[in-house]
């Protein structure tokens, strides 16, 4: 059994018209979690003490305040809050630290949090590319201050670079951060010497038009040993189901059965304690095809 | 045109115009300086001016070889004349 966390509040972080990372998108991820037999759970409300693990507190406050009464604030060249944006990430950071005590206390194997809006391009005190805190990382510090693990790992497999949980995780030596991601393309950084404080960061560029087939190599050859070496307690993982090549926002190839595939292959780390939370993934078919795959797997490996 | 690489007809450039197009959209792609749901667009007109330069790159290396084969037929030539 797989856990998935959603709650309705993540619906309430609307973007404005035409906005790729809109409402929809979680109507899309239930299509794909149909069928799947999978333990349901409500994110809880995030605590500010696990945002303060990554964040400032200055920067907390100025998004909670930036938090508009009607319409739309706009913090960068596409990223919104409404009025429902603040509880809708403290959900998507709820989620995910749920998901972990569940998971580093044995009562699941996986989990899957489908909240919004997404975390990975979130720096220190920077909201930047759709995101406002930077979830994975948050879940991350969880695990190691608060449950006191040695050693866990994130591999961020959305299209883009996790430039936000790169820069939250740069002087965290007890977390080895692999982030696979398009080249070039937004945010620009990733590049391969992008190496962390304590050579902890790997990041694995891929050239556009490149297929699954290019992207199972790619992990076989370097991500795999290098989780192998890691040996981590606990393995997140930032979703992004953007290199499917369906996806309106970038140009990769991937198709449904290469998240299959990684999924598997990344379960057999950690002792298949897994948790992932959803990042990008914009064309909405593509999506639901994606979390079936993804979930599909985290259901099989959680039994 | 050079003030912004996402526009402009790529066909009628030259090899130049076309590299320094590219440069500015992988310099702008680098610098993060393009929010994320035009990123694509922006990659995709870069891999159009590479594509265009490497067909410019092309053009040129047949006319280099064209050249190189007449001036082996001229020096054949003027070997055999000076035999």
């Amino acid at each position: 059994m797989v856990l998935v966390f959603t709650h309705p509040d993540c619906a309430r972080h609307v973007t404005p018209p035409g906005h790729p990372e809109r409402v929809e998108r979680l109507a899309a991820v239930e299509r794909g979690l149909r069928g799947l037999p999978v333990d349901r759970r409500e994110c809880p409300l995030g605590e500010a003490a696990d945002v303060l693990r990554c964040h400032p507190a200055g920067y907390l406050a100025r998004v909670k305040a930036s938090v508009p009464e009607e319409g739309w604030a706009q913090l960068d060249g596409d990223t919104f809050l409404s009025p429902g944006s603040s509880d809708a990430a403290m959900r998507a950071v709820g989620g995910i630290c749920a998901a972990v005590d569940a998971v580093v206390g044995g009562a699941a194997r996986t989990a899957f949090v489908a909240g919004r809006p997404p975390g990975h391009h979130a720096e220190r005190d920077i909201a930047m590319g759709f995101c406002l805190f930077g979830t994975v990382a948050i879940a991350a510090k969880r695990a190691l201050d608060h449950h006191g693990l040695k050693r866990v790992a994130i591999v961020d497999f959305d299209v883009h670079h996790g430039n936000g949980t790169q820069d939250l995780m740069w002087d965290e030596g007890r977390c080895l951060l692999v982030s696979s991601h398009q080249m070039p393309l937004y945010p620009g950084t990733g590049r391969p010497e992008e190496k962390g404080a304590h050579g902890q960061i790997m990041n694995l560029p891929l050239r556009g038009g490149g297929t699954g087939h290019d992207m199972r190599q790619a992990y076989e050859r370097v991500v795999f040993p290098a989780l192998q070496e890691w040996d981590p307690e606990l393995l997140l993982i930032s979703a992004g189901f953007d290199a499917h090549a369906d996806d309106p926002l970038a140009g990769l190839e991937w198709q449904a059965e290469d998240y299959a595939w990684l999924t598997r292959h990344l379960c057999e780390f950690a002792g298949g304690r897994v948790v992932s939370s959803l990042e990008g993934g914009y064309d909405l078919g593509a999506l639901a095809a994606s979390v079936a795959a993804h979930v599909g797997v985290l259901e099989e490996r959680g039994r | 045109m050079s003030e912004n690489p996402t526009a402009g007809p790529i066909d009628a450039m030259s090899f130049e115009e076309a590299m320094a197009a590219l440069e500015q959209v992988v310099g702008a792609l680098e610098r993060g300086e393009v929010p994320l749901e035009q990123s694509i667009a922006l990659y995709e007109r870069g891999a159009a001016l590479k594509a265009h330069c490497a067909k410019k790159l092309a053009e040129a290396e047949e006319k280099v070889e064209l050249i190189r084969a007449q001036e082996g037929r001229a020096v054949g030539t003027a070997l055999a004349e000076g035999m």
